[in-house]
Parts: structure tokens; C-alpha cells; sequence
């Protein structure tokens, strides 16, 4: 008897390279200009001699889950990499920060010139920045890290403080007068959050009381009713401050008007639906962080140092935010946030 | 007068209130073949398990070369000499058939934590056993799901006789096959008659029965309802005791009645 | 009618053949077909290299060490989905043993060790006591511990993150042996590689060579059958529920002497990746056939997919989509090639 047919065995395996190959190359189309980069042999991290833009490549590796948010700051980066002539390779690990320790730790390996990475555990990626420091590959930490770039070796952070963020919350609504403040935090885990919430209360002459909406982004209906819940349970709240653009829209204003109660809604990040909210009167601000900013000038930042061994910032965090958005400017920018720019 | 291997004294077993098995009593020879027939819904099914410790007994006698015995479960039975194969549950189809027939068994060599099995030895040992047995298998690494029906069903029993038994329980071995299979299967239950295993063949095909039994039980409604033995009975004596008996004349007559009216 | 003789209704078996039905080999065949793949659509030049291999070693490795002793379990017929979530309470209670109370970090490890042993063994004394599918029975375990782990270090430390491990006593030690790396030329190749390699030869050995390896394949082939032939199936899968747990917990202590802390999140989503990665290997979700080596091709099959895909400057999302393909065609794959080497149904 013959050995089996490996005819099918060989067409499956085919097929799937065949799949993959037009995958990758659907994906190639979309990306940008750095296509053509660095087919070449390897060029060093830096040179004396400043290298021919395409051979440059940064490396934009952050803790980003590709929501709305984060799309953006990766729009920023490579749309900064597309005006340079540059290649930019940006990867986000979801929140898991093994994961993104295990990237930068390959970054050398996959010819990088400069690194940007956010730091909301800094600890974790410690090793892998330091080990890019002593490699020569310059470092900028992004979104996250404002107190730590230093540590980390990188020169400067671009971002915005989340504290800080949270201080100018609790500002804004004093002056609206809300003297007790539901703070919903959607991702359990991620500590910037609850330094939004931190930030607040120390501005803030009323109450800011943080609420577990954990999971929230994933099921926005659950999480309204949740949220429904706690307006039900202390009917003195008065104001939210929701820390996504999402939850004020979708969560936060959806259960307020179904109460009928008229609330202040202040929200960190902004969306197209959160900015109608706002110019509907609905809510009162957004505040903008700038990510796509955060994503270009991180690029810019790295490829100055490159080029021309430019290290900026003067040893301080660049702070991208918080811009505030209110009734009073929000028709410039919803166009452009429908845009998938801001 | 031949020595009993395996006797059951007047046994009964219930669940509940049901009673699944009562007055059983069944003499097991030695080196013969035993055959307890039935119907389905006869209780074979429990009497198997009260004999391979799966249930003990509610009420009256197990013995064992005449000592009274309770096993607690069938690993117990099996360390007492008696293996129970059965019908689909003899071997796992995508082990191989060297590890099927060492199930439970492994030879081992080496000790402490580099214990480990001795595969060339389980594999000779295996392929001379069932060869002894009229199988000859190239390669006892084959997953014994490639074997035949019958060839599954000789390879259990070759495993039961290998490991010592002395009481080797079947049930309903050729049951689910065809004739050929089951021509396999009775061969083999001779074969392991010859080597001197006393045999309990559970089945509900007098034919079947009857080519390989020296004594025969009828189990009828868990009651068992007759004993015969070969030298004086005729194979359709049996299957007419199996189909009913007396009863079955009495439906013969009336339905001949209704007909004739017709 | 003539009876015919054993040895022609028992079909010859080619050499090929028998290749073949090893289940590995069709990973092997996958996991190159895959790299050459990567290797050609590569924009760096190292993929192939020593920092290409540093890259997806490191990534493969917490998933090869933990997905071994997976396959076991599945070949054994049960399914762990506490695996991953186990990873994080390990290394979260290991933190916070350290850095709130004070322990060594050894004599914290241990205590996770022998933590997770109960966990697996609860686990596996659940299953089969009650009968009810191991599916559901461990992902209750994950959601308890998932609960757990933000709870309880939101109770201890005020934030969702252990942090600050490497000023405990003990660290130095500690992280020698889990978490160093060695380096060659600018790459860095981890010590959890040698883990990796040392848990699959264990569990290959277990499996393939020893009296327990052939009770994992009885219980999981026909659990009826091997209680009848003797084999104690109910010891075997606690055994095997309280490995899965310890090997996941082995890889949570890598991780946070590597990362000096850990988030209360870690870990969770994993569980799926154990299992793919064993599939993939050629282990059967309805038990009873595997390879711990499988699961190790299939654990470096993602580590290179992990790797390869930004090489290529392709949008790292389809990692996602990459995966689906993979899980769908091995099983595919091994599927026909099982049923061609069994001869298929008769």
C-alpha cells in the first residue's frame, strides 16, 4: 500500500500560505511609505554619518489595545513616519506588560533606531529600556511614564500627567458647582485611571467617589445600567467624570437622561459622539489629551535624535495635555475627530 | 466431579425497590465454558457486574474456589483471578495494541523517578501472545483502532489470559459482530479454555452458545431458570427454553387459533 | 468460506505512514512551512538570525512550558481554562507576600508552588467527583481567581499592581534562576528557554515512557475502559490538574522576577493560547492522543508568527486573524492525516 495522499495535506498547507501572503501584503498596501525600507543589510542604530531617511526605522511600542483612543496616537505615529520618509513599526500589547517587555526587548533585533513606549508599569519594561540605553538605541517613554522616563533612560516623556489631567477636572467643576462626583473606572487594572479619579478629588471642594464600571468599554449597555444603578443609589450625585470618551457618551449621558437627571459630564479623551454631546450642551467637556500628538511628536522626537543627536524636553516631560474642550471651541474640532485625527 | 471455580449461592441483588437479580445460582467449572443465556432486560447485565465486583450482592453467596468473597471494586476482582471483557469497552482504539494489552500492567524497568517503561519487552511480549493466539501483527504499535472488531475482542482476551486469570468473564462478545468476527472471537474463547481458564460467556445467541458451551444457564427475569449441560441438551431445545418455553407454546397455539378464524 | 490468514487483513504499514501518524510531525511540517514563510517576507534580516531567534524563543517559551503540561491534562481528557489567570495570581501573591509582608522571596515562591498545587488539586477532585465537564468546572476557578487577584491587591496595595520586587530579599537569587538571560552578540536569549526545554523532555518522558504516560492516554481514550483494565483514572486527572496548575504557576514567578512586579490583569486571556498551541501539536480536544513535544511546536509556531509579522511591517492585528488560520488548518491537518494513518472508519 502506497504511503497516504498528501495531495490535500499540501493544498491546506498552501492555501494557509497562499491566505497569509495576501493577508500580509492587503496589510502592506494599507501601511505606510516604510514598505520599501531597509531590504538592505542592516544599517548600525546610529551612524556618524546621518542615514538616508528610508533606512531609518522607529519604533513606537506601547501598552495600547487599538480602540478609539489608541488608533489615534497610532495614526500619529505613522502619519509622522509618512511626512519624515521614515519607517515606523508601532505595536500595542493590550495591557499585558510581559508582552511589551518582550518586544522592546527585541527591538534591537528588529532594527530599531529609536524607541517611544508608554509606561503605566514601569517596572515591568525597566530591563528591556535600560537594555536599549546600553545598546545606544535612543528611548522616549509616551502617554505613560511622566515621573519615571529617567529611570527608564529615555530622555524625554511626551504625554500628558494623569494627575494633573485629574487636577484640572476637579477645576473645571468647581467652576460648574458640583459638590458630588461619580468617578467610573472602566479598566480595573490600569492604574492611570485611578490617578484620573486621585487627581480630581484633590482639586475638587466636593466629593469624588471612584466606581468599579471594570469591563465597561466591553459591554457599554451593561455598563450604563451600572452606572444607572449608583445615580439611583445616591441621588446626590450631581456630576460624572467619566475617563473615556465612550463611557461619557454611551454609559454616563444614556443613564442620566434615563433618570432624568440633569448632571455635569466631564470626560478625559474625546470621540465623535461625546463632541456632539458637548456642543448639544448634554455635557459639559472633554478633556484632550492629544494621543495623536503623543504618537507623532514621539516619532519626531526620536528622529531628530537620530539625524541629528538632538535630545529635547531639557530633562522634563513635553506635556501634550490636557487641552479642554468645551462648547466654546468644539465645533473646530469635531471634524476632525470624525476624521480619526484627534 | 470437576472443582468449581467460581460459584454463586442463590444471590439476589436490588436497587430500590427494584430487583434486578434474585435467587441466582450458578457453578462456574473449572476449565469449562459456562454460558448463562438470556434476553435482553434478563439482568445480565447486573449479574455480569455482581461477578466482576462492580456491585456486591444483596443478598446471599459469592464464593471463589469455595471461599466466600466481596470485592469492592473490579481491581479488586482482577487480583482475585477474575477478568471481566466487555463488549465495547475492552480496549481504547487509539492506544496502541502493546499498550492496550499492558494496560494497567506496564512492565517497568529502572526504579525510583527513572522508572520507566520497558517498551521492547511489551512489545515481544505482546506480539507472542496474541500470535499463540493466531494473530500475527507486524507491529504492535498500531493503534488497535485499525484491528478488526473481533481482533479487538481476541487481543482483550488474550490480555485477561496472559495476566493470570483464572475466571475469564465475556460480555456479549459477539454481539456487535458479524460471522466471521465472531468465528474469531469463539476460537479464542476455546483457545483460552485450552490453556486451562474457566470461562462465563454471557450472550443472547444460543448458536453462539452453543458451539463453545459445556454447561448453560437461562436468566429469565433475573431469576435463573433452567441449568443444562451440553451432553444433554440440543441446541434447539435451548433456543426454544431461550424464546420462552412453555409460554411460547402457549402464544404458538392461540395466535395458530386466531389465524385459522381468520 | 475459506478462512483467510491474520497477517493480509492487516494491512502493511509504510515507513511514511507511520511518520506520519506521529502527531508532531505535521506541526514540525507546519511550524517550518511557517518560518520559511516569515523568512522571505522579512524586512530586517535578523528573523532568520540570532536576534530573530532571541525574539520568538522569548515569547514562545511561557506558553511552550505551560502548554506541555495542557496537552497532558488533554490528552488526558479534561481541560484546564484556569491556566492563564493562574499565571497572575502567582506572580501577584508571590509580589505580595514579598513587598507587603516582608518574605523572602523563596519562601514566597513555595508558598505559590504548594497554592497552586491546591488549586489543580481542587480542580481536578471537583471534576471527578462531581462528573461535571472540566470546561466548566475550571472556568469557574478562573473567574474566582481573576476576581481574586484585582481584589485582593487592590486591598493590600491600594493600586492594581505589585511593584517594587526587586528590593525583596532573596530577589537576586531568585532571578538567577527564573528570569536571567545570556547574551550573544546584541541579543539576549532567556533562561526561561531552558525551562521550556527541560519541561518538554519531562513531559514528553512522562507521557511516552513511563506507567503514568500510558494512564493519561487510557483515561483520556476511554475512561471506562482503562477503570476496568485497572487503571486508577480518578488519581491520574487530579495529578494531571495539579501539574497544569503548578506549571502555570512556575511561569507566573519567571514573570515577576522578569518584570519586577505584575499587573493585576496578567495573565488572563492566555488559557486559549495553551490549548491552541496544544491543538496545533497534534493533541485531540476529545483526548486520548497528543504530544507534549506538539505543543511545544505549536507554542514556537506563535512565538515566530509573534515575531515574524512585524518584521514584515505587516499591521500587527493580523496576529489575531494569523492564529485562527493555524488552530484551523493543523487540526485540519492532523485530523486527515490521523484518520488516513488509522485506515478511518471501518
Amino acid at each position: 500500500m502506497r504511503g497516504p495522499n498528501l495531495d490535500i495535506k499540501k493544498l491546506a498547507v498552501l492555501t494557509g500560505v497562499v491566505a497569509l501572503t495576501l493577508a500580509g501584503c492587503a496589510a502592506g498596501a494599507d501601511s505606510d511609505a516604510g514598505e520599501a525600507a531597509s531590504t538592505e543589510t542592516e544599517s548600525a542604530a546610529t551612524e556618524t554619518a546621518a542615514p538616508a531617511n528610508s533606512d531609518i526605522k522607529i519604533c513606537v511600542y506601547t501598552h495600547g489595545d487599538g480602540g478609539t483612543f489608541w488608533s489615534v496616537a497610532q495614526a500619529g505615529a505613522e502619519k509622522a513616519g509618512e511626512d519624515l520618509g521614515i519607517t515606523v513599526d508601532y505595536q500595542g500589547s493590550t495591557n499585558d506588560s510581559a508582552r511589551q517587555a518582550a518586544i522592546i526587548e527585541g527591538a534591537v533585533s528588529a532594527e530599531c533606531d529609536g524607541v517611544a513606549a508608554s509606561a503605566p508599569d514601569p517596572g515591568a519594561i525597566e530591563q528591556a529600556m535600560l537594555g536599549l540605553a546600553d545598546a545606544g538605541v535612543p528611548t522616549v517613554t509616551m502617554n505613560s511614564g511622566s515621573a519615571v522616563f529617567k529611570d527608564l533612560g529615555a530622555f524625554t516623556h511626551v504625554g500628558q500627567d494623569e494627575i494633573v489631567a485629574g487636577r484640572e477636572a476637579g477645576l473645571r467643576f468647581n467652576e460648574l458647582g458640583a459638590t458630588n462626583i461619580l468617578c467610573p473606572i472602566q479598566e480595573a487594572a490600569n492604574i492611570g485611571l485611578t490617578e484620573r479619579c486621585q487627581g480630581a478629588r484633590e482639586t475638587s471642594t466636593g466629593t469624588v467617589t471612584d466606581f468599579n464600571l471594570d469591563g465597561g468599554l466591553q459591554d457599554l449597555t451593561a455598563a450604563s445600567a451600572k452606572i444607572k444603578a449608583a445615580l439611583e443609589a445616591d441621588p446626590t450625585i450631581d456630576a460624572i467624570f467619566a475617563l473615556n470618551a465612550d463611557i461619557a457618551a454611551k454609559a454616563a449621558l444614556p443613564a442620566a437622561q434615563e433618570l432624568g437627571r440633569d448632571l455635569f459630564i466631564g470626560t478625559v479623551d474625546m470621540s465623535e459622539d461625546a463632541l456632539n454631546a458637548i456642543a448639544a450642551g448634554e455635557m459639559q467637556f472633554a478633556i484632550d489629551q492629544q494621543q495623536y500628538a503623543q504618537g507623532y511628536l514621539s516619532v519626531v522626537l526620536l528622529y531628530l535624535n537620530v539625524t541629528n543627536a538632538h535630545a529635547l524636553g531639557g530633562g522634563l516631560p513635553m506635556y501634550t495635555g490636557p487641552g479642554f474642550v468645551d462648547a466654546s471651541n468644539v465645533e473646530q474640532v469635531i471634524g476632525l475627530v470624525a476624521a480619526g485625527t484627534r | 466431579m470437576t472443582a468449581i471455580a467460581m460459584e454463586l449461592k442463590d444471590v439476589g441483588k436490588s436497587f430500590g425497590s427494584v430487583i434486578a437479580l434474585s435467587n441466582v445460582s450458578v457453578k462456574v467449572r473449572e476449565g469449562a465454558v459456562t454460558c448463562i443465556l438470556g434476553d435482553n432486560g434478563a439482568g445480565k447485565s447486573t449479574l455480569i457486574k455482581t461477578l466482576s465486583g462492580v456491585h456486591k450482592p444483596s443478598s446471599g453467596v459469592y464464593e471463589v474456589k469455595g471461599e466466600p468473597v466481596s470485592f469492592d471494586s473490579p481491581r479488586d476482582a482482577l487480583a482475585n483471578g477474575i477478568a471481566t471483557v466487555y463488549q465495547d469497552l475492552a480496549t481504547i482504539p487509539l492506544m496502541s495494541v502493546w499498550r492496550n494489552f499492558f494496560l494497567g500492567n506496564e512492565i517497568t524497568k529502572g526504579w525510583g523517578p527513572f522508572r520507566r517503561l520497558d517498551v521492547k519487552t511489551m512489545k515481544e511480549i505482546a506480539k507472542q501472545n496474541l500470535l499463540d493466539m493466531g494473530i500475527d501483527l507486524r507491529d504492535t504499535g498500531q493503534q488497535i483502532g485499525t484491528l478488526s472488531g473481533g481482533e479487538r475482542q481476541a487481543v482483550a482476551i488474550a490480555r485477561a489470559v496472559y495476566f493470570g486469570a483464572n475466571v475469564l468473564i465475556l460480555d456479549e462478545p459477539t454481539s456487535a459482530l458479524g460471522v466471521r468476527q465472531s468465528g474469531i472471537v469463539l476460537k479464542y474463547v476455546l483457545s483460552a479454555k485450552d490453556r486451562g481458564v474457566s470461562v462465563v460467556f454471557i450472550t443472547h445467541n444460543p448458536h453462539h452458545a452453543y458451539l463453545v458451551g459445556d454447561y448453560f444457564y437461562l436468566l429469565n427475569r433475573g431469576q435463573l431458570a433452567n441449568e443444562y449441560e451440553r451432553s444433554k441438551v440440543e441446541l434447539d431445545e435451548l433456543t426454544k427454553a431461550m424464546a420462552g418455553g412453555a409460554e411460547l407454546d402457549a402464544l404458538t397455539r392461540e395466535i395458530q387459533q386466531v389465524r385459522a378464524d381468520s | 468460506m475459506a478462512t483467510q490468514t491474520q497477517d493480509e487483513r492487516v494491512a502493511q504499514t509504510s515507513l511514511a505512514t507511520k511518520m506520519l501518524q506521529r502527531p508532531e510531525l505535521g506541526a514540525l511540517i507546519g511550524a517550518a512551512v511557517i518560518f520559511f514563510l516569515f523568512w522571505s517576507v522579512d524586512t530586517t534580516g535578523n528573523f532568520a538570525g540570532v536576534g530573530g531567534t532571541a525574539g520568538w524563543t522569548d515569547i514562545a517559551a511561557p506558553i511552550g512550558i505551560i502548554a506541555v503540561f495542557v496537552a497532558l491534562l488533554m490528552i488526558g481528557g479534561e481541560f484546564d481554562l484556569s491556566t492563564g489567570v493562574m499565571v497572575g495570581t502567582s506572580g501577584l501573591l508571590a509580589g505580595l507576600l514579598a513587598t507587603e509582608y516582608g518574605l523572602n522571596i523563596w519562601a514566597a515562591i513555595g508558598i505559590v508552588f504548594a497554592f497552586a498545587l491546591l488549586v489543580g488539586f481542587i480542580n481536578g477532585v471537583i471534576v471527578v467527583k462531581t462528573g461535571l465537564p472540566s470546561f466548566i468546572v475550571t472556568l469557574a476557578t478562573f473567574f474566582v481567581l481573576r476576581g481574586a487577584n484585582l481584589a485582593v491587591t487592590k486591598e493590600l496595595t491600594g493600586t492594581v499592581r505589585v511593584a517594587n520586587v526587586e528590593d525583596t530579599t532573596g530577589f537576586d537569587t531568585a532571578h538567577a534562576i527564573f528570569a536571567s538571560k545570556m547574551a550573544i552578540g546584541t541579543s539576549n536569549f532567556q533562561i526561561s528557554i531552558l525551562w521550556w526545554v527541560l519541561a518538554t523532555i519531562f513531559a514528553t518522558w512522562l507521557l511516552t515512557r513511563t506507567q503514568f504516560g500510558n494512564w493519561i492516554f487510557a483515561s483520556g481514550g476511554d475512561k471506562n475502559a482503562a477503570r476496568n483494565a485497572g487503571v486508577p483514572v480518578n488519581r491520574t486527572k487530579i495529578t494531571l490538574f495539579m501539574m497544569s496548575s503548578l506549571a502555570s504557576s512556575f511561569v507566573g514567578i519567571m514573570l515577576v522576577l522578569r518584570l519586577q512586579g505584575m499587573q493585576a490583569g496578567q495573565g488572563v486571556g492566555m488559557e486559549f493560547f495553551y490549548i491552541i498551541a496544544a491543538a496545533v501539536g497534534g493533541t485531540l480536544l476529545m483526548g486520548g492522543a497528543g504530544s507534549a513535544i506538539g505543543a511545544s511546536i505549536g507554542a514556537a509556531i506563535m512565538g515566530i508568527a509573534d515575531i515574524g509579522i512585524p518584521y514584515a511591517l505587516w499591521d500587527q492585528d493580523w496576529r489575531w486573524t494569523f492564529i485562527g488560520v493555524i488552530l484551523l488548518a493543523a487540526v485540519l491537518v492532523n485530523t486527515y492525516i490521523g484518520n488516513r494513518a488509522k485506515g478511518a472508519k471501518r
